[in-house]
């Protein structure tokens, strides 16, 4: 691997490839960090084991990813030194566009597969971090094993990324929308809910509350303006002298 | 305030003023606002309440309750979860009441204008007497903006009359 890869990390890839064996269909290392990814099928059973056999008695973050028109961009980051491969497209938001495997850069997930977990675990006895990760494998109605009994603190990492991602959590005690509005509809981090969303707020005269209405701006793309190009720093001093 | 010098009066220890200028007076000399902090404008607010900047001078004294303040200063990004409690709160504020609105996002959403969640501009949703620009605006721009409602309830008059022909 890396040449900045430490000895630690790779004994633990090691350590799991053979305890887990075929459960980890991927094994990477990348910035000194590892990462695997389980099937949706067996992530239970794993956890269990990565807490009771290997340590990990306690849970980072659990989150959600949308891989929808992944490694695409609304506009161009060439200039701008944070390049990502970047991918032009009209039709971003398209609600019946998959992923394809041919359109992703990093060639990082399973064609076809929109929504991941991935949950960061951290072993305090053995000094270790663990990230895992893990593909729903229904994209119309993404779900997957609550860590919850495994790992109390994932209650309410589920309960977000339920609210923002949709993604079921099957057998959590309370999945309940956390943080958007009561009686919000959709699921905002999903790359084709609209960042303007459906509905807008104001207070009616009449009514004497606050209703909600159909939202009345365009969705706005905004182009950071990038005024540091590589070439920029040197005509400034040119010009200086 | 317009204090009249009427030499019989004064001598007899009166001053003469129109019922105006009196409860103006005393309504700009007690703004007492209610704490809305929201976002990062609200740290900018405590500190134009801290000693440095000292609000306390121009009488002006944070209340925990909307029942015991004169006005409410939305200090911050206003979002639709939030806007039925600033509604109900601004509801629960005894007349007359003012508003002042802080910040960008108070004003019109600012950074967040084109947000699923963010109500755009606090105007939406109860009246605003005074927009103070910034990101967040400096305590001196939101003593500014007190100093401007000061000077607006200065000019109201609370008594309706008719006017008198010259």
């Amino acid at each position: 691997m890396g040449k900045n890869t430490s000895p630690m990390i790779e004994a633990l890839q090691a350590e799991l490839a053979t305890s887990l064996s075929s459960k980890v269909i991927k094994s990477d290392i990348a910035f000194n960090e590892l990462t695997i990814e389980v099937p949706a099928a067996d992530l239970l059973e794993v956890a269990l084991l990565l807490r009771d056999k290997h340590g990990f008695d306690q849970l980072i973050d659990l989150c959600g990813v949308d891989y929808l028109s992944y490694g695409e961009s609304e506009w161009d980051a060439d200039v701008s030194g944070f390049s990502r491969g970047v991918k032009n497209t009209d039709d971003i938001f398209n609600f019946d566009a998959k992923p394809e495997k041919e359109k992703n850069v990093n060639d990082d997930f399973e064609a076809g597969r929109r929504f991941a977990v991935v949950i960061h675990l951290l072993s305090v006895k053995n000094n270790k971090r663990l990230r895992v990760k893990t593909f729903c494998e229904d994209n119309d109605a993404p779900m997957m094993d609550s860590v919850h009994g495994v790992w109390n603190v994932a209650n309410w990492f589920e309960r977000e990324a339920f609210d923002l991602f949709g993604i079921i959590f099957v057998n959590h005690p309370d999945l309940r929308r956390i943080l958007t509005d009561y009686g919000f509809v959709g699921h905002p981090f999903r790359k084709d809910f609209p960042l303007v969303g459906q509905v807008e707020m104001r207070y009616d005269e009449e009514l004497k509350r606050v209703v909600y209405e159909p939202v009345s701006i365009e969705p706005r793309v905004l182009v950071p303006r990038v005024i540091r190009a590589s070439e920029g720093t040197r005509d400034v001093t040119e010009a200086d002298n | 305030m317009g204090i009249e010098a009427n030499s019989n009066t004064q001598e007899a220890g009166f001053l003469t003023t129109s019922a105006d200028k009196l409860i103006n007076w005393a309504r700009t000399g007690s703004l007492w606002p209610m704490t809305f902090g929201l976002a990062c404008c609200a740290v900018e607010m405590m500190q134009a309440g801290a000693s440095r900047y000292d609000m306390d001078r121009f009488g002006v004294l944070f209340r925990p309750s909307p029942r015991q303040a004169d006005v409410i200063i939305v200090a911050g990004t206003l979002t639709n979860k939030m806007a039925p409690a600033l509604r109900k709160a601004y509801d629960q504020m005894a007349e007359p009441r003012w508003v002042i609105s802080m910040g960008s996002c108070a004003n019109g959403g600012g950074y967040y204008h084109y947000s699923y969640a963010v109500v755009r501009g606090c105007d939406r949703v109860i009246p605003v007497d005074i927009y103070i620009p910034g990101c967040p605006p400096t305590a001196e721009a939101l003593l500014y903006g007190i100093i401007q409602l000061q000077n607006k309830i200065k000019r109201s008059s609370t008594f309706a009359r008719k006017k008198v022909e010259a």
